[in-house]
């Protein structure tokens, strides 16, 4: 009867320790399954950031990382997701229950703002104050200074740009010469005509997915630079002008059918296949797409250009900019055995040649020297090269200054407004709403 | 010995005691806070609530108003209806078939049971290229007989309920075809012998002997399926994410995913995360109320 119990109790407290095991304060970010970390001999660090699977530099990330390790004799356990607005969501739940990474690569923007307010993270003139040397590789103006206060928190690599990609071969086939600098919105629905008259779709794109790169643009021509990061108050200010005119205009190229049939209801990657496939003409994207056309295509039929023009945009004016960084966090920097292995860690990955290598398609860097040229870029990042040689301005997206809310309303009501079951008035009142 | 256990609860208090924790903790708690979340101001996913919301209710008021909720409530009640005749529906026929059958019982068994061991975002993805616009298995069938090129979207306006359904049908028929064949097993085969001398047909057997004794079995199926249907989330988020088309096909489940985590609307998500409670609560009873099972003893 007495082992019975004594059965029974033991597993009773097996149970509930196994219960409760999950309720730990520690977070376990480790997808390297190296279990070795704490007998190495050297700091153990983990770092989060939004290299996943699926981004394009994952295999630079990695192979800067085993750098690294190799170098100094730390260890990184690191974790890796897609920047999406449930990644950034877990990054602020790790910080709220005190389960922090060592070192963040995270958004420099409002995304940043409740990290900063907490001071969960130590900012760049702290980090310099021991450590005079830190970031000193990059322009101090292109950090990308917190909403909060100002200062720098956030140590970059690169930069992004959106701009017009265009297929040399349904151009060629349609009868439409390779947009330059000065192509104008006019010129742009003139090629559209011709391209669809030949039996191609003149635009990929999704705007059941992803409506925001057309309506940065189109509001950028309709507002001009100086109003572009400005969120309207109302229908008839400035702001809320070019939203209203910039979201008629991606109405009407779906109006005139430039469009895929199935552009309301198809995801990104069933429409920007068209382009690989020599089936549109024109899609508007990111650097990071760059990646995309040398696995998928021949990244000699593409040419990126800047995307058409109205009266208060210059064509030489492009959306980009840097909005991520490396971060040390508080609990890390308070750690006295991980703060050199950090600091270590983000100087490292942020080194002229790290950063040259991440840019290789072409991207905006903070480096104060430019990034070393990659002698092996393809012909697309050579037009990429040929088009950021010429930009003049280059401006921040203003869906960064929205909030997560008004986003997801404003961007899931295009498709709407495109089918006509909702006017574009209606659609940035009802975000203004949110 | 064991008499003297059964008298002594406490040993049983003890096995039970680490079950209603985890309970306590993984879904008693975090539903209690999910009401409590309701009625606050979460600013963002992963922030703590900043206070009540003014006034505390407003969410509550809000999806009255909405929409998309109207719409997924709709959606979910149709999907319902359509598991009830479907699901359970086809898997009875197909029962009622291979029971009459001799040869191939096992392989049919196995073959209809297959896609239940397939994970649902697998299937999502394998059934978004079979109805891919351009290129898709479907439309190139189609081309076969038509001869010319088929361009159909099917998860348009007036297609996409059939594309979302079909899979959700398809992929349970399965389960509740195995329970059904079960149930038909345990059915004595002494009853057939004695209608086969009275001179009962096959769909006499099948009418008076077969289905009053399936009764149970379907009623617990349709139970299952019903209260399944509140529940089905990742086949129709991989093929129809943030109601393509147009808005059209939300259910309870993918909005409030939407709200919660796209839009980090949290305290409205949780709204209707207790709304989704609610509903499963009134519409299992009332299933239980109407499938009630006969008690043959």
């Amino acid at each position: 009867m007495k082992m019975k119990k004594l059965i029974a109790l033991s597993l009773t407290i097996t149970l509930g320790v196994f219960t409760l095991a999950g309720c730990g304060g520690k977070t376990s970010t480790d997808n390297t399954g190296d279990k070795s970390a704490e007998t190495k001999g050297g700091a153990s660090i983990t770092v989060v950031s939004s290299y996943g699977a699926d981004d394009g530099n994952r295999g630079n990330f990695e192979e800067a990382v085993k750098a690294y390790e190799a170098n100094t004799g730390n260890t990184v356990k690191e974790s890796a997701s897609n920047a999406n607005e449930e990644w950034k969501a877990s990054v602020h739940a790790d910080f709220e229950v005190g389960a922090e990474p060592d070192v963040l690569f995270f958004f420099n923007g409002v995304d940043s703002n409740p990290l900063i307010e907490a001071n969960a993270v130590v900012s760049i003139e702290e980090i310099r104050a021991e450590y005079p040397d830190y970031a000193s590789n990059m322009k101090e103006d292109m950090m990308g200074a917190s909403p909060v206060d100002g200062k720098n928190y956030s140590v970059p690599v690169n930069g992004f740009w959106e701009a017009m990609f265009c297929n040399k071969t349904v151009l060629e086939k349609s009868g439409v010469t390779i947009p330059t600098d000065g192509y104008t919105w006019d010129q742009f629905l003139a090629d559209c005509e011709k391209i669809s008259a030949a039996g191609y779709t003149p635009i990929a794109v999704s705007f059941h997915e992803v409506p925001h790169y057309w309506f940065e643009y189109c509001v950028l021509n309709n507002g001009g630079l100086a109003n572009h990061l400005n969120v309207p108050a109302a229908l008839d200010d400035e702001a809320g002008k070019a939203w209203v005119n910039g979201l008629s205009d991606m109405k009407e190229l779906y109006d005139k059918g430039y469009l895929p049939d199935n552009a309301l209801s198809a995801g990104d990657a069933e429409t920007f296949q068209l382009m690989a496939e020599d089936k549109a003409a024109f899609a508007v994207d990111g650097s990071w797409k760059c990646g995309w056309f040398a696995e998928n295509a021949d990244p000699a039929n593409f040419v990126v250009t800047t995307p058409p023009t109205k009266e208060l945009r210059k064509s030489t004016e492009l959306i980009g900019g840097i909005s991520m960084g490396y971060y040390i966090t508080r609990k890390a920097w308070d750690d006295e055995s991980k703060r050199d292995a950090c600091v270590e860690f983000v100087k490292q990955m942020t080194s002229d040649e790290v950063v040259s290598k991440f840019s290789s398609s072409g991207n905006v860097t903070a480096l104060k020297n430019g990034a070393i040229p990659d002698p092996n870029a393809n012909e697309l990042i050579k037009t990429v090269t040929e088009m950021n040689g010429k930009v003049t301005n280059v401006i921040g997206a203003v869906q960064d200054t929205i909030s997560g809310e008004q986003k997801t309303d404003l961007f899931g009501n295009v498709k709407i407004v495109c089918d006509g079951s909702m006017t574009v008035e209606e659609a940035v009142t009802s975000m203004l709403g949110k | 010995m064991n008499s003297m256990i059964y008298k002594n609860k406490k040993p049983l208090l003890v096995f039970l005691i680490p079950a209603f924790t985890i309970m306590l903790i993984y879904l008693y708690y975090p539903f209690a806070m999910n009401i409590y979340n309701s009625f606050s101001d979460i600013k963002g996913l992963g922030r703590a609530a900043t206070g009540l919301n003014s006034p505390w209710y407003s969410n509550y008021i809000e999806l009255f108003s909405d929409q998309k909720m109207k719409i997924a409530v709709l959606n979910t009640l149709k999907l319902m209806l359509c598991t009830i005749v479907f699901q359970v529906g086809i898997a009875l026929v197909l029962a009622l078939l291979i029971d009459n059958i001799r040869i191939g019982k096992n392989f049919f068994r196995i073959a209809y049971f297959f896609p239940i061991i397939i994970s649902a975002t697998a299937l999502g993805l394998l059934f978004n290229l079979i109805f891919l616009y351009d290129g898709g298995m479907l439309n190139n069938f189609l081309e076969l007989f038509t001869r010319h090129e088929v361009l159909i979207d099917w998860k348009d306006k007036s297609r996409w309920m059939f594309t979302m359904f079909a899979p959700i049908m398809w992929q349970y028929i399965g389960f509740y075809f195995v329970v059904i064949i079960t149930g038909l097993n345990n059915i004595s085969s002494e009853l057939y012998e004695a209608a086969a001398i009275d001179g009962a047909s096959g769909f006499k057997c099948i009418r008076y002997i077969k289905l009053p004794l399936l009764h149970n079995v379907l009623c617990t199926c349709l139970i299952l399926a019903i209260t399944g249907s509140l529940k089905v989330f990742d086949l129709p988020w991989t093929m129809m994410p943030t109601g393509m088309p147009l808005d059209q096909s939300w259910l309870t489940g993918t909005y409030m995913y939407h709200v919660t985590f796209n839009a980090s609307n949290v305290d409205y998500g949780s709204t209707i995360a207790i709304v989704i409670v609610l509903l499963g609560i009134v519409i299992a009873q009332i299933a239980n109320i109407v499938f009630k099972e006969k008690d043959y003893c």
